[in-house]
Parts: C-alpha cells; sequence; structure tokens
C-alpha cells in the first residue's frame, strides 16, 4: 500500500474500514490490521506468554473477521472490544489446553477483597528499567482475571466499555476486578521490594537426635 | 468530598485524579498517602505500555492475512450468491434451470414418439448421443477453459457460452440420473447410466448452467 492511499485509509474509522473490506477492499484490510494488529498481539502475548502462540491468534482474529463467522455487532460495541473479545476466547482455548508458559490462576485470585492499605511507594528507589521490569513481572504474576483487566484498560487503553465488552462482562465487574487488581499489584510490588521472611509459613520441624 | 467518596470516584490508573480529588487529598493526609502509591503504580504502568506498544506481530502474519484475503474473496465471488439472503430462490431456481436443461438435452437427443427421419442416424442409447454431440462440439469445445477458471474437473457442456474469467459464477451441486451426465458428453460407464450420480453444476450470470463437475474420485464415474 503506498502512501497516498494509507492516508486516506488511515482517516477512516474501523467501521467504514470494515465495511470496504467486507466488499473486497484489500488496502481497506490491511489498513484496519495494520491498526488494530499491535494491540491484539500483545494481549495475546501477555496472556499467552507466547510470542507463536500469539502469532497464531493475531492470524486467526483476523480470519474470523474475514469469513464473518462471529457476528460483530456494532450497536453492541466497537470493532477493537469485539476483536479483543475473540483474541480472549482463543487465548483462553488455548490456555485450556495447557500450552501456556505462565503460571496462571493462583490461590489469591478466589481471596475477597481487601483494603487498599499499603502505603508504601512500591516504584520508589528504582531506576526505570528496574520499575518496567518490576512491573512486568508483577502483571504477569497476576491471576488471569486480573491480568487481563490491566492489559486491557491500563496498557492498551480500553475504556471501561470496551473492555467490558472484551470480556463479555458488565462494567462494574471490570471496574471491580480493577480495584482487586490494582491492590494485587501493589501489594506483588511491595514484596519484591522487601522481600520478607515468611514467618508464618514457618513450621516446627523434628530433628532426630 | 469525603474519604469514601474519594476512593469511589478512583480515577483509572494513568489518569490524574481531579480537582476535588486534588483537594481532598491535600486536606486528608490519610487519603493522600495511600493515593501515592496508586499515583507511582499509574505511572509505571504508563512507562510499561509505552515500552510494550513498541512490540508487533511478525510481517509474516500480514502478508499470509492479505494472500488469504485475495483467495477469501476468490471464492466469495464465485458463490456470494450461495451466501446471500437470497440463497433459497437461487438454489431453487438454479435446480429449476438445470431440469429445464437437461429436459431439453434429453428431448433433443431423444423422442420416442415423434417420427424419425430416414436420412438421419438416431443414436441408439444416449451414451452415444452425448458422444456425438460432443464430437460436434469439438471444433469449438475447450475442455480446459472451464476448469482453468472453476476448478479442476469442470467441463463446459456443449452450447453453452464460455464463462470469462471475472465472470460471477455460482455453483450447485445436485444428483442426477447417470443417463443425464451421458447425454452432456461426460464419462459414465453406460452399466450405471440407470444410477444417480452426484455432480456440480456451474451457472453463470444469465442463469444458465455453463459447466459440470462429477463429485467421485478421480471424476469419472
Amino acid at each position: 500500500m503506498n502512501e497516498g492511499n494509507m492516508a486516506q485509509y488511515s482517516s477512516q474509522t474501523d467501521d467504514e474500514l470494515l465495511f470496504r473490506l467486507r466488499n473486497g477492499d484489500e488496502q481497506a484490510f490491511v489498513a484496519l490490521y495494520r491498526r488494530r494488529q499491535g494491540a491484539i498481539y500483545r494481549f495475546a502475548m501477555h496472556m499467552s506468554g507466547s510470542p507463536s502462540v500469539a502469532e497464531d491468534i493475531t492470524q486467526e482474529v483476523f480470519l474470523a473477521l474475514l469469513r464473518e463467522e462471529c457476528g460483530y455487532d456494532r450497536e453492541r460495541g466497537t470493532l477493537s472490544g469485539y476483536l479483543f473479545g475473540i483474541a480472549r476466547k482463543l487465548v483462553l482455548r488455548n490456555l485450556e489446553r495447557g500450552r501456556s508458559d505462565v503460571p496462571l490462576e493462583t490461590d489469591t485470585d478466589e481471596m475477597g477483597p481487601r483494603e487498599l492499605a499499603i502505603i508504601d511507594d512500591p516504584l520508589a528507589g528504582l531506576t526505570r528499567h528496574e520499575a518496567i521490569e518490576s512491573l512486568r513481572r508483577a502483571v504477569h504474576a497476576l491471576p488471569r482475571r486480573y491480568r487481563e483487566v490491566v492489559i486491557l484498560c491500563d496498557l492498551e487503553e480500553l475504556d471501561y466499555a470496551e473492555a467490558a465488552v472484551a470480556l463479555g462482562c458488565p462494567i462494574g465487574t471490570v471496574r471491580s476486578r480493577m480495584h482487586r487488581a490494582r491492590a494485587l499489584l501493589l501489594e506483588k510490588l511491595n514484596q519484591d521490594r522487601k522481600p520478607r521472611l515468611a514467618v508464618d509459613a514457618w513450621k516446627p520441624m523434628r530433628y532426630a537426635i | 468530598m469525603n474519604c469514601q467518596e474519594f476512593w469511589n470516584t478512583l480515577p483509572r490508573q494513568g489518569r490524574e485524579i481531579t480537582g476535588e480529588q486534588a483537594r481532598h487529598a491535600a486536606e486528608c493526609a490519610s487519603c493522600a498517602a495511600q493515593w501515592e502509591p496508586h499515583r507511582s503504580l499509574a505511572a509505571g504502568l504508563q512507562s510499561l505500555g509505552e515500552e510494550w506498544r513498541r512490540c508487533e506481530a511478525p510481517a509474516r502474519v500480514e502478508a499470509g492475512l492479505s494472500a488469504a484475503f485475495r483467495a477469501h474473496g476468490r471464492v466469495q465471488g464465485r458463490r456470494s450468491a450461495v451466501h446471500s439472503w437470497w440463497t433459497p430462490v437461487l438454489a431453487w431456481a438454479s435446480a429449476a434451470a438445470a431440469m429445464i436443461a437437461m429436459a431439453a438435452f434429453l428431448v433433443r437427443g431423444y423422442q420416442p414418439g415423434a417420427p424419425k427421419p430416414q436420412n438421419v442416424a438416431v443414436p441408439h442409447h444416449t451414451a452415444q448421443a452425448g458422444a456425438e454431440i460432443a464430437a460436434l462440439q469439438a471444433a469449438d469445445y475447450d475442455a480446459d477453459d472451464a476448469s482453468s477458471i472453476l476448478g479442476e474437473g469442470f467441463v463446459r457442456l456443449p452450447n453453452a457460452p464460455r464463462i470469462e474469467p471475472d465472470e460471477q459464477v455460482n455453483l450447485v451441486r445436485a444428483e442426477v440420473p447417470g443417463s443425464d451426465i451421458i447425454a452432456m458428453g461426460l464419462a459414465v460407464s453406460e452399466d450405471r447410466a440407470s444410477e444417480p450420480v452426484l455432480a456440480d453444476f456451474a451457472f453463470g450470470s444469465d442463469g444458465m448452467p455453463r459447466a459440470v463437475r462429477l463429485v467421485t474420485a478421480g471424476g469419472t464415474f
């Protein structure tokens, strides 16, 4: 696609591009792909932990759009949210097959809401690189349901309504998961910064003398 | 704004707190202290998001999808009518047209009640009739043109106009008597002429059958 055409297509909305591509306009398809592929790929990669899985999922998402098999309805949300929704389903299917490289659900996933009582700045004293790396690890360690809202809302900057479409849940659920995800992130970052002895986990041992 | 309202209206990560929230934070040391790590976390997540945005799918994904788009377009061009809302109408119309066309072939080739001209050799069975028709059409009959446009195995029907490369073609699969297939000049063994044969018919933009393909291994029966 040349620059002139790219500029022409870049000014069009997702829905306009979708209309064009469904009428056989390949350049519209390429423009829509280039606009949305990065976010879909990153979401898939950080949910699955595998670049090759993310590549497959990105391809499948846009093939599904091509085949019109999932029935996008713009009355129900944006195309972006719809694409993330397909990607999420594919990620979950992949995770169910046990091909994920990232440890997912943990016991903390089922714990009730906690007060946001952590008052230390978890990133204080770290260089930018260290802070980003620390955050990346903390995000990856989140249980899946919290990790996906952080990736969608914080890192890909979807609004709550779009995230709700992608996750197939009410906006209130997105909001509450975000609240909980922030608490878990702060807790995790704080633990990493100030490693403590887990005294509670110690158990008395019997030695044979 | 009280403390409860402050936390109920907690802004999204990466967003600054509003003026009213800022005023509350300035007045309430406890909320300000609790808000500080959130502010720091927001800034960190924003940086992480910026780092992540450099990451994109490999170029080969776009290349593969573009190829898939083109292939999809070709298939859709051939079969768009089949996938549209008027599919049932087209299917029935196509079936009717196919039956009429076949009936016309049979009536022309074999008329039991009609008086036979003495100077014309009438074929004794439809296989011979089909072969003769095919032979008569051989001068302008290009068996490969249908295959090259529609796919492997398609043979243009005798007297049918040539299928243009950009013509919209509708495919209809139907089960027809083997004898009808013989009448069209395709190879079907005579002892199986009475059995039904599954075949793909290609209808042109004028709604008339243009080519046929046997749905059997090797394209023969």
